[in-house]
């Protein structure tokens, strides 16, 4: 099983992707180094002042970035199935003595593992940062590598189904990038904004169900900065209040995600063990 | 106990739209025993290829059932003691020759020590890659791959080693020594199961082979009684044959050849005994009879085009 995640790791070290990837955090971590430089300056301010500028930086930067970086490290992790399963590699993979869903899980965990180090790294540098300009040391933020990394092993299983039964790459990042940017966002805000267009009670039935049956990465991301907030967090259910249009997010959202992704990764295993190659 | 065994395999293969289906196995029994080299024969498309991989669990049967070492392949505890060498192989090409050995011979179960790293530098100047070692393995030639795929199998000493046209790609000499290095195993007792189209090679090495034609056993058999032609013989004499003789001989056997010493007959083993009597007769000195060999390949010809007719 290390064996296998082990050479996920190389895999990803070796795609050329991966450096676009890099490049793309240190500019990030940079800017924030530039950001709040600026603030420092600016004189002295309270503990209190700090403490919101620094919440204020790392929700904002996930309010901007949370849904790039789960669809970057997708892109960059998307061609491990496809690419397992050519002819000529899958056949010796078989061949030796492990058996198919182990095989499968090692492929799924080296690279939740490696998008966890990356985050390690991009959220781990942010953080150091933020820290050291202000003197604010908010340690809750440091949750965020496990909220994203959850959040991207989520989507990461509907690559895998998708990677096994299309044996695509291309495919696996449609589907993945019409569900993190058009069809979760709207189902998120679908009380606000769909259902006060549509009346008929089927779409809407249709809406809610898709809702809860599907991942709520934007959700995760409102948690994380809830927890970070220290703001309420619902149990069951996400409601926005219309008249001072806060909304506010559930644990739902995380556990409907999870139990979706269990799910994906139980028919994953299931397919695979079954198909012929 | 057999090594391999399976009972009544058959596979079909629903082809893509089409509600065609194409059965790349019939009901195929057989077992090859310890220490054996086996070759399975066949044209292409022959379902040689289609066996292997049912035998490894890498394609499930859809009738019949296999086993190895006596367990049931769908267990992955049976692939402990197998080695395999795919045709078309592929290796993550981002590696070096050396991280292949050790990314493969970890999967099969090999502790990373001293040992390990011995044994991939043993194998790598067995197949005489030693100098490419460190190099990427996209930047290997064909046959260098082969070579490499070659080592991968052998690897961990398995005791069952699945070759799927292992000398495809590799020049004469390579070939040679991929021969020597199989007989080698043969001779420290492992299983060698290979699939090939070269048959003056597979006549050279395999002590056993079996002939698929269609996904139907045609032939099976060891090699040496399979070659024997059956009813070619050939009788030489110490003392040179007259043309009296001679024609007595044609009386016999309108179709013998008879040279100096030498006389050819296809006549079966009746007229051969009346031709030795006749010699006797004559005070003619016998030196050898002996049964004509025809080749593998001979032989694979006729069993392929009789099977296509009827
Ligand atoms: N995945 C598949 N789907 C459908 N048909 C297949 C599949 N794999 C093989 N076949 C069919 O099964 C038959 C046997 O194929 P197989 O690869 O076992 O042949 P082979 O004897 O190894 O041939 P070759 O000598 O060319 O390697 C062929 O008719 C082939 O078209
Ligand atoms: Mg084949």
């Amino acid at each position: 099983m290390l064996t296998i995640i082990k050479n996920t790791f190389r895999e990803a070290l070796a795609k050329k992707i991966f450096i676009g990837y890099y490049i793309f955090y240190a500019i990030v971590v940079l800017f924030m180094v530039f950001l709040v430089n600026m603030d420092a300056v600016e004189g002295v301010m309270s503990l209190a002042d700090e403490k919101a500028i620094v919440h204020q930086v790392e929700t904002g930067f996930f309010l901007l970035s949370w849904n790039l970086i789960i669809f970057f490290s997708l892109i960059s992790t998307a061609s491990f199935i496809p690419s397992m399963l050519e002819k000529g590699t899958i056949d010796l993979l078989i061949s030796k003595p492990i058996s198919r869903p182990m095989i499968l899980l090692s492929k799924y965990l080296g690279a939740v593992l490696f998008v966890f180090l990356s985050m390690v790294f991009l959220l781990g540098s942010i953080w150091l940062i933020l820290s050291l300009k202000s003197a604010y040391w908010d340690f809750t933020f440091l949750l965020s590598i496990l909220w994203l990394t959850f959040a991207f092993a989520v989507m990461y299983s509907i690559v895998v189904v998708t990677g096994l039964t299309t044996q695509s790459t291309v495919i696996t990042i449609l589907v993945n990038f019409f569900l993190i940017f058009v069809l979760c966002p709207i189902l998120s805000i679908r009380e606000a904004v769909v259902f006060s267009l549509v009346t008929n009670e089927t779409v809407k039935f249709i809406f809610d169900f898709l809702y809860y049956i599907l991942p709520k990465p934007g959700e995760i991301r409102d948690i994380t900065n809830a927890m970070i907030l220290n703001e309420p967090i619902n149990v069951w259910k996400s409601s926005l209040n219309t008249e001072t249009q806060t909304f506010t997010v559930s644990w739902m959202s995380a556990i409907s995600s999870f139990i979706f992704c269990s799910a994906m990764m139980a028919y994953s295993i299931y397919y695979f063990s079954k198909k012929d190659y | 106990m057999p090594v391999i065994e399976t009972q009544n395999l058959s596979k079909e293969y629903s082809s893509g739209f089409s509600k065609q289906k194409v059965n790349a196995l019939n009901d195929f029994s057989f077992s090859v025993n310890e220490g054996e080299i086996f070759g399975l024969l066949g044209p292409n498309g022959a379902g040689k290829t289609t066996l292997i991989k049912i035998l490894l669990a890498i394609t499930f049967p859809t009738r019949g059932n296999a086993k190895i070492f006596g367990t049931d392949v769908r267990n992955h505890k049976a692939k402990a003691k197998v080695g395999y060498l795919p045709e078309n192989h592929r290796f993550p090409n981002y590696l070096t020759g050396e991280q292949v050995l050790s990314f493969y011979g970890r999967l099969s179960g090999m502790k990373p020590n001293d040992a390990f790293k011995k044994r991939i530098d043993e194998l790598l100047e067995l197949m005489k890659l030693t100098q490419w070692k460190q190099t990427k393995i996209k930047k290997y030639s064909k046959g260098m791959m082969q070579k490499l795929g070659l080592a991968q199998s052998i690897l961990s000493e398995p005791d069952l080693i699945f070759l799927d046209e292992p000398t495809d790609g590799v020049d004469p000499i390579g070939r040679k020594e991929i021969r020597d290095i199989l007989i080698e195993l043969k001779s420290k007792g492992k299983t060698i199961f290979l699939n090939s189209h070269l048959l003056s090679e597979v006549e050279m090495i395999c002590d056993r082979v079996a002939i698929l034609n269609k996904g139907d056993l045609v032939k099976e058999g060891n090699v040496d009684d399979l070659t024997k032609a059956e009813n070619i013989f050939a009788i030489h004499t110490v003392e040179p044959l007259n043309i009296e003789l001679k024609q007595k001989i044609l009386a016999i056997d309108s179709n013998a050849g008879a040279g100096e010493n030498e006389i050819n007959t296809e006549a079966g083993v009746d007229n051969l005994n009346k031709i030795i009597d006749l010699l006797r007769k004559n005070k003619i000195r016998i030196q050898s009879v002996s049964q004509k060999t025809s080749t593998l390949e001979e032989l694979f010809i006729n069993v392929i085009k009789k099977d296509n007719i009827s």
